[in-house]
């Protein structure tokens, strides 16, 4: 039973990361979270960087069809209409 | 209910980067945040919680509505900033850190045996401030005596908290 | 909140709208579809089968497939997630058929993969174990631009490609095309837990790839 004695490593922050920008943890873990990068300089900077890298993956620029596929699907559509 | 809030120094959750209103002269305004089973609500601290959320600046909050009591916090549905606790300033940040340092050298040194890896930490540590060695303090205590000792060290924080800055003990 | 089982969407209103366009004939709905998901299908479809340009193909199936169904379609499900599991359902198929060396079936997480190296802690017999032995960098003190650098970006992106099939779905799913989490459980048949293991490992994967370029 949980009595404000518990904490979190910095080891096991870093395996947390995740679930805690996600929100999926329980609210007592991630209590256990905020509380340790509330004092603790290297966790705050590593979750930094994962907002960041996230950040980062976000800006990949994807979406490009490829012309022939673009021309072959309408044709396809077409067709499909047409029945 | 009476309760305290740790903010950044330009008013913001160390955590979310929420704006909250704060008070200029009075109180500022009522925030409302439903309380769902897991999630939300708003989150303070009792005084006994001081210690594990040390931040930059400190404000008397009220709160109101719905209030669920956790174990490192309390959560409301209402809330709003009272005051700010000026006498939470950097004299005061450096005092209390300064205070766990001794404090931790204490119980490293005190230890039998010497607990010297754990000392070793307490000085490089200092830079990182008050929240920091509070918590170097408390593991030490518990490195030497264990999970009764760690509570004992917070409380110990807790005290002087409330006492150097005019707080309601509760 | 831990999100114990995947709600399934129904059809939103935009595409129950955009499926009744498409039923009228309309070519720039079906274009603005396709164009829409292809990057999300080319990416699940690398999750089954070796090849780029085997997933291409497949995607190009999957969309006669989509046409010829359309029909049929009752909007119970979301109009996306019905196109990705006709995707998902025509890639395990070539899949098979190629023989791929790691079956499909095992896209759930596997063993261990720590998020940052052991060695980067400090032990179970030190003072404050499992504590950084040294912090990581803070990456507010880089000069602005680096992270928008067409260089990081690259870094970035031969990261995900390196990814094991499973997480790098997961990643362009959830990172780069925006799908919820329902989305990605729904179409690849994992557990949100699950799900999520996946997009921390791929997670990980790719910040370290960052911070190798970033720190030097």
């Amino acid at each position: 039973m949980a009595d404000g004695h518990e904490h979190v490593s910095c080891q096991a922050v870093v395996e947390l990361v995740t679930d805690y920008l996600e929100q999926a943890l329980p609210p007592h873990e991630a209590a256990l979270v905020e509380q340790h990068i509330n004092f603790c300089e290297g966790c705050d900077w590593y979750v930094d960087q994962m907002r960041r890298t996230v950040a980062t993956v976000g800006r990949i620029e994807e979406g490009h069809v490829p012309p022939e596929t673009r021309d072959m699907l309408l044709a396809a559509f077409r067709e499909w209409r047409r029945s | 209910m009476i309760a305290y809030k740790f903010l950044r120094s330009d008013g913001t959750s160390p955590f979310t980067r929420f704006a909250w209103p704060v008070p200029r002269g009075e109180p500022g305004d009522w925030l409302e945040a439903p309380i769902a089973p897991c999630r939300s609500g708003i989150h303070a601290c009792r005084a006994r919680d001081l210690p594990l959320w040390v931040g930059r600046a400190l404000y008397e909050a009220e709160l109101d509505g719905e209030i669920v009591e956790e174990p490192t916090k309390v959560v409301a549905s209402r809330a709003r900033l009272v005051r700010r606790i000026d006498a939470w300033n950097d004299n005061a940040r450096d005092a209390y850190t300064r205070m766990c340092a001794d404090r931790a050298h204490e119980l490293a040194v005190g230890a039998s045996p010497v607990l010297k890896d754990w000392d070793a930490v307490i000085e490089p540590s200092i830079r990182e401030g008050p929240a920091l060695l509070g918590f170097v303090a408390a593991r030490i205590a518990e490195a030497r005596s264990g999970v009764e000792a760690y509570h004992a060290e917070r409380a110990r924080q807790t005290a002087w908290l409330v006492e150097r800055l005019g707080l309601e003990p509760s | 909140m831990t999100r114990v089982g995947v709600q399934e969407h129904q059809a939103s209103q935009e595409e129950l709208e955009l499926l009744g366009r498409l039923r009228a004939g309309d070519e720039q709905a079906f274009e603005a579809l396709v164009t829409q998901h292809y990057a999300t299908m080319l990416a699940v479809a690398q999750t089954y089968v070796r090849t780029r340009a085997v997933a291409e193909e497949v995607v190009q199936e999957a969309w006669l497939g989509v046409l010829k169904g359309l029909d049929r379609f009752e909007g119970r499900s979301s109009l996306k997630t019905w196109i990705l599991r006709i995707l998902v359902n025509i890639a395990k198929t070539r899949g098979v058929r190629e023989a791929r060396s790691v079956p499909y079936a095992s896209l759930a997480p596997e063993g261990e993969e720590p998020a940052v190296e052991p060695e980067r802690f400090r032990g179970p017999g030190d003072a404050f174990p499992g504590h950084w032995r040294a912090y990581p960098a803070d990456w507010h003190t880089l000069p602005e631009d680096a992270l928008l650098q067409q260089e990081t970006l690259r870094v970035a992106m031969e990261a995900i490609e390196r990814l094991p099939p499973a997480q790098r779905t997961v990643i362009v799913m959830r990172d780069i095309q925006g799908c919820e989490p329902e989305e990605v459980c729904a179409v690849l048949d994992v557990s949100d837990g699950n799900q999520r293991v996946l997009l921390h490992r791929a997670r990980s994967r790719v910040r370290a790839a960052l911070e190798r370029h970033l720190d030097g």
